[in-house]
């Protein structure tokens, strides 16, 4: 493992060193092994502006509470820490950044080096009260307007029974949809031009198209978008203030509701940042049976994306042929897991169960049976002409926009960057696995289509991997802290059954320290960066969902197109909210 | 046929197209349940045809909601205007050498000048709910219509020249000899677009466009009121469908069986074309919708016109 | 029976006709003069024209009135529309072109009533109506023709520059 001082003397970025060459960095050691360094706010806005070539993706910001955190071995006195985790693109990996705070206190935005940074910036200020000087908009984001207080702040409850019983009051109701009604004003927008009068058209938050409860505030001029405001957080259910309360096992479960059509996927990179901080090996017939889920997973989301990209740009049927393949595919997740949806089925250390007696069968007549079905669907959705018509040269953006506004996924892959986290940086075993980054040139809504499309044939190309060689031996990994432990000899040994014992009842103590993992999720990058204090639960537990950028370019791509052209944009981009909302 | 035999054959007709229009709601979710992969309403009765009832009492019973912003007048009046005009459309539809309630010497532009009133129901509808997207489709459904009603009728023109007659029954008696579907592919082809894009169906269901504008014209209408919407749509279905069979398909013309079987199987297979058109295509974009017409349909049926007006002349010289 | 039938629709249209005129609510307005353009069309059925009945369904109260119906959405009149109406329904605003109306309805009555017979009893057929148009009438035919090119040439050009001005205000 690196050292503080290792890291300060060899790698520490030119970016980081003033004119004189002195630091303006403080170190620190993570479990994820990812260069951190601590920057004086003053200083913040100078070394983001020198890393940026380096790093040119805003990749997550974030706020902790570090008020009750008690190991924090070698890092500056903190009230509140912001964290800035940049990606970058070649072999340089990662860098990120933290900004310590004494209350009450603000750091400079980053708004003008990355426009994704605005919403980001609004999430810190929403959940911390943290104040970012120059922000164009600092405004809630994800909690009601009229909400008293910053929720992930420590003292902030967590339970509703902590707080007084609430009431509905009629004016509190008047008052909420007060504050609920959009003003163009807040938002800078004129209410007419020279020639018209705009129409404000409130779409959603309930809305056939925008896949859940999404609102957008469009600013019409006839059916042409002038200006569009994304207005989310309303299927915020506060999952991150819940990990601080979960044990680190129980928490599991949660996470698969993130992204909901991306079920087990969603516990990879949770389960995998904490077996980072435990150091725990995981054996592997578990990492393939991890990674031939997690890839039926995405079978199954973008099964999703197919059938109802479809029906947004007013196609009847393909969804129904996409939604009787899922069927068919849950059926296989559900003789292997027991659940459907939502398996909560990895744990940390491995997975729940060895695999059920007969899966590769299951498993070898889907994969066999998808390939013929796929290019019946080409024929029947993407060939045709009035899909075509209605998604070619729409909702464009090129990949220099892409990685500003902190785009990943299928819709980066889609403007040209070939850039697959399994590939550039191959996790949980992907390094053992043949297959294709799919791309596409245009960046527009049916390039994303295809993009996503071919993802589904190099899935099935790594499934068929899987079953091919899934590897004997056991599912689990047999370190103390895996959760929960093996119990073939609790009645033995005294030793192991208070240790199972123990895991099962308190949960496992993970060590003190920090770690983030990334996956190559079903939308885009997903990330769990996981704080431990040493204890049962987590300190703080970051959720990076790839939606939620994706959500906040929608102004950008749909100016001056119409309304179905939008429509058309939303299904593209393939999104649930309750990934973007948490 | 006596002005008594008229009447009980109207009642006869009018029952027969609320009857047929609601088991149509019924056959159209079986059918693009077949050509879905799945199974469509099939619980209720034999093959499921109970639920049209069950639907209908839902829909009866529904409340009677009119929306206090709404112009109250204009909102109740909107949806009854396309059910009166559709009913009225099939008056000069020639069911059968002897089956019919009109015989004008208009009778192609009586049914084209019902097709046009019938916009009013989603114009006025749209205008009436005092609500944006409402307004969005009522919008979107005036520049439609009025577009291709004029191809609709350009595109009937043809017919008329070859016939010589506006009268429907004229149409069909001078289909002896060959149906118009084949010297006039190019006004019917023009012809089924138009419908289409009349009935507001998908894929030309703009103003209605679920994905885009959650229901258009009808966001604010529920129960009765919505339902009058509905038959209005199935009738407008039924009539276009009885129109194909009439002006380019020889109507009830057809060996063996007797005239009135046939009018109906011919007006049933475009009815399960209709259908099938919904299941296959998706929805064009408002704008390409009005260019695909007066950049494609508009030329398509002038030179259908010169055309067809130049061969009945040379014709006539011959 | 015929001359019932044309006095009842003679008399929705004039009713009609004038409470179109009164109504201070567009879209109100609007749906009486459709239903007046209806009754016109049944009198003229009943005139003998069944043609310019047909036309007159198609195209006044299928086609321009529903352009009329357009302009009014587009317009989003509401309240502060009405009030205006109102205020045009004072004596002062139309006191005067009453006055002419009446005057000229006093001499259509009058040349009306002098000469015998208001209709030939014949059926004016679409075909009568065509050889009039192209025989005697080509001409004007022929220049309502050129009036109505340059009408759409000239809509063209002016929808062409405000679509092109707003898409280069946006983009």
């Amino acid at each position: 493992m690196q050292t503080a001082a290792a890291i300060k003397n060899n790698e520490m970025p030119d970016a980081l060193l003033n004119q004189s060459g002195e630091a303006l960095g403080v170190a620190q050691v993570t479990a994820d092994h990812t260069p951190t360094y601590w920057v004086a706010a003053k200083d913040l806005h100078q070394v983001m502006r020198g890393l940026k070539p380096q790093f040119p993706m805003l990749y997550d910001l974030f706020g902790i509470d570090e008020r009750h955190r008690t190991q924090r071995p070698g890092q500056p006195a903190a009230d509140f820490s912001v964290v800035y985790h940049l990606l970058s693109f070649t072999d340089k990996g990662d860098i990120r950044i933290k900004v310590a705070l004494i209350e009450p206190g603000s750091v400079p935005t980053l708004v003008d080096l990355w426009p994704a940074a605005n919403w980001y910036e609004r999430e810190a200020w929403d959940m911390f009260g943290i104040i970012f000087d120059g922000h164009p908009n600092l405004r809630r984001i994800l909690l009601p307007p009229l909400w008293e207080g910053h929720a992930l702040r420590k003292e902030h409850p967590a339970r509703a029974t902590e707080m007084e019983p609430f009431a509905m009051s009629e004016e509190l109701l008047d008052a909420e949809q007060e504050a609920l009604l959009f003003k163009p004003e807040e938002w800078g927008m004129a209410r007419e031009s020279d020639e018209t009068e705009f129409m404000f058209l409130n779409l959603g938050p309930n809305h056939p198209s925008v896949h859940g409860v999404f609102r957008i505030a469009l600013q019409l001029d006839g059916e042409v978008v002038v200006d569009a405001v994304p207005d989310i957080g309303y299927h915020h259910r506060g999952a991150e203030k819940m990990g601080e309360r979960q044990t680190w096992h129980s928490y599991i479960p949660y996470t698969d509701r993130i992204d909901y059509l991306g079920g087990v996927m969603n516990n990879l990179p949770y389960v995998m940042a904490i077996e980072q901080m435990a150091g725990i090996e995981v054996p592997d017939r578990a990492k393939v049976i991890r990674i031939m889920l997690s890839e039926l997973f995405r079978i199954s989301s973008h099964l999703v994306f197919y059938g109802t990209f479809a029906q947004d740009v007013g196609q009847m049927s393909p969804v129904f042929y996409m939604f009787a393949d899922r069927e068919r595919l849950f059926g296989i997740i559900e003789a292997i897991t027991g659940g459907r949806m939502h398996p909560a089925w990895f744990r940390i250390g491995g997975v729940a169960q060895d695999l059920p007696v007969g899966w590769d069968r299951m498993v070898r007549e889907f994969i066999d049976a998808m390939p013929a079905r796929l290019d019946h669907y080409d024929k029947m959705a993407m060939q045709n002409s009035i899909l075509k018509q209605r998604t070619v040269g729409i909702g464009k953006y090129n990949t220099r926009e892409a990685i500003e506004w902190g785009v990943t996924g299928p819709g980066l892959r889609a403007t040209g960057m070939e850039w697959d986290l399994r590939k550039a940086r191959p996790y949980g075993g992907y390094d053992q696995f043949d297959f294709e980054v799919p791309t596409a040139q245009g960046g527009d809504c049916y390039d994303r289509a295809v993009v996503r499309i071919e993802e589904i044939r190099q899935s099935l190309k790594i499934i068929r991997q899987c079953v091919d060689n899934m590897p004997e031996g056991p599912y689990k990994s047999e370190h103390r802290l895996t959760t929960p432990p093996p119990k073939d000899r609790t009645l033995q040994d005294i030793e192991t059954l208070i240790h199972h014992f123990l895991n099962v009842s308190w949960g496992p103590v993970i060590p003190a320290g920090e770690s983030a993992c990334m996956v190559e999720a079903t939308k885009g990058l997903n990330s769990y960066h996981l704080v431990s204090d040493g204890g049962t639960t987590s300190y703080r537990t970051r959720i990076r969902t790839p939606s939620f950028p994706h959500l906040q370019m929608i102004p950008l791509i749909s100016r001056g197109l119409m309304i179905p052209d939008l429509i058309a944009i939303i299904a593209s981009i393939d999104f649930v909210m309750a990934d973007v909302d948490r | 046929m006596s002005v008594g035999a008229t009447i009980v054959f109207s009642l006869v007709l009018l029952l027969a197209i609320v009857g047929g229009a609601a088991v149509l709601t019924w056959f159209e979710r079986r059918l693009l349940g077949i050509w879905q992969d799945r199974y469509g309403p099939n619980r209720l009765g034999p093959f499921g045809i109970l639920q049209v009832l069950a639907d209908m009492l839902k829909l009866l019973t529904k409340h009677d909601w009119v929306p206090p912003f709404s112009d109250k007048v204009v909102f109740i009046f909107a949806p009854t205007a396309i059910v009166v005009a559709m009913m009225l459309g099939f008056a000069v539809v020639p069911f059968s050498p002897e089956l019919y309630i009109l015989d004008i010497n208009i009778g192609l532009l009586f049914f084209l000048g019902m097709t046009s009133l019938a916009v009013y129901s989603v114009l006025l509808g749209g205008l009436a709910s005092n609500n944006k997207y409402a307004l969005l489709g009522g919008l979107r459904s005036a520049a439609q219509m009025v577009s291709y009603e004029v191809f609709m009728g350009l595109s009937l023109m043809g017919v008329v020249m070859l016939t010589g007659s506006f009268s429907l029954r004229d149409i069909v008696e001078a289909q002896r000899d060959g149906w118009y579907c084949i010297p006039q592919a190019l006004g019917l082809y023009v012809f089924i677009i138009a419908g289409i894009a009349e009935s507001h169906r998908l894929p030309f269901d703009l103003p209605e466009a679920e994905h885009e504008l959650t229901a258009g014209f009808h966001t604010e209408y529920g129960g009765m009121k919505f339902t009058m919407f509905m038959l209005g749509e199935y009738c407008g279905l039924i009539l276009l469908s009885c129109m194909i069979t009439t002006l380019f398909f020889g109507g009830w013309l057809g060996p063996v069986l007797p005239p009135i079987v046939w009018f109906c199987l011919k007006t049933f297979f475009f009815i399960c074309f209709f259908i099938l058109l919904r299941a296959a295509i998706p929805r064009p974009r408002y704008d390409q919708l009005m260019s695909l017409g007066w950049k494609v349909m508009l030329p398509l049926t002038l030179i259908n016109l010169v055309a067809t007006g130049a061969i009945a002349l040379w014709m006539q010289g011959a | 029976m015929i001359p019932f039938l044309f006095y009842m629709a003679a008399a929705i249209a004039l009713v009609s006709t004038v409470l179109a005129l009164t109504r201070s609510n567009a879209a109100h307005a609007l749906i009486y003069l459709i239903i007046s353009l209806l009754a016109v069309a049944v009198v003229f059925f009943l005139l003998g024209a069944p043609f310019a009945a047909a036309l007159e369904i198609v195209i006044y109260a299928g086609a321009i009135m529903v352009l009329f119906v357009f302009v009014i959405m587009m317009l989003n009149l509401g309240e502060e529309g009405d009030q205006r109406e109102r205020g045009w329904l004072e004596p002062g605003v139309w006191i005067v072109p009453a006055i002419l109306a009446a005057a000229l309805m006093i001499e259509t009555v009058a040349v009306i009533s002098m000469t015998e017979g208001m209709t030939s009893g014949e059926m004016v057929s679409a075909k009568a109506v065509g050889i009039k148009l192209f025989g005697p009438y080509v001409l004007a035919v022929e220049i309502a023709s050129m009036l109505l090119l340059a009408g759409l040439v000239g809509a063209y050009h002016v929808g062409r520059r405000l679509s092109e001005r707003r898409r280069g205000g946006i983009s």
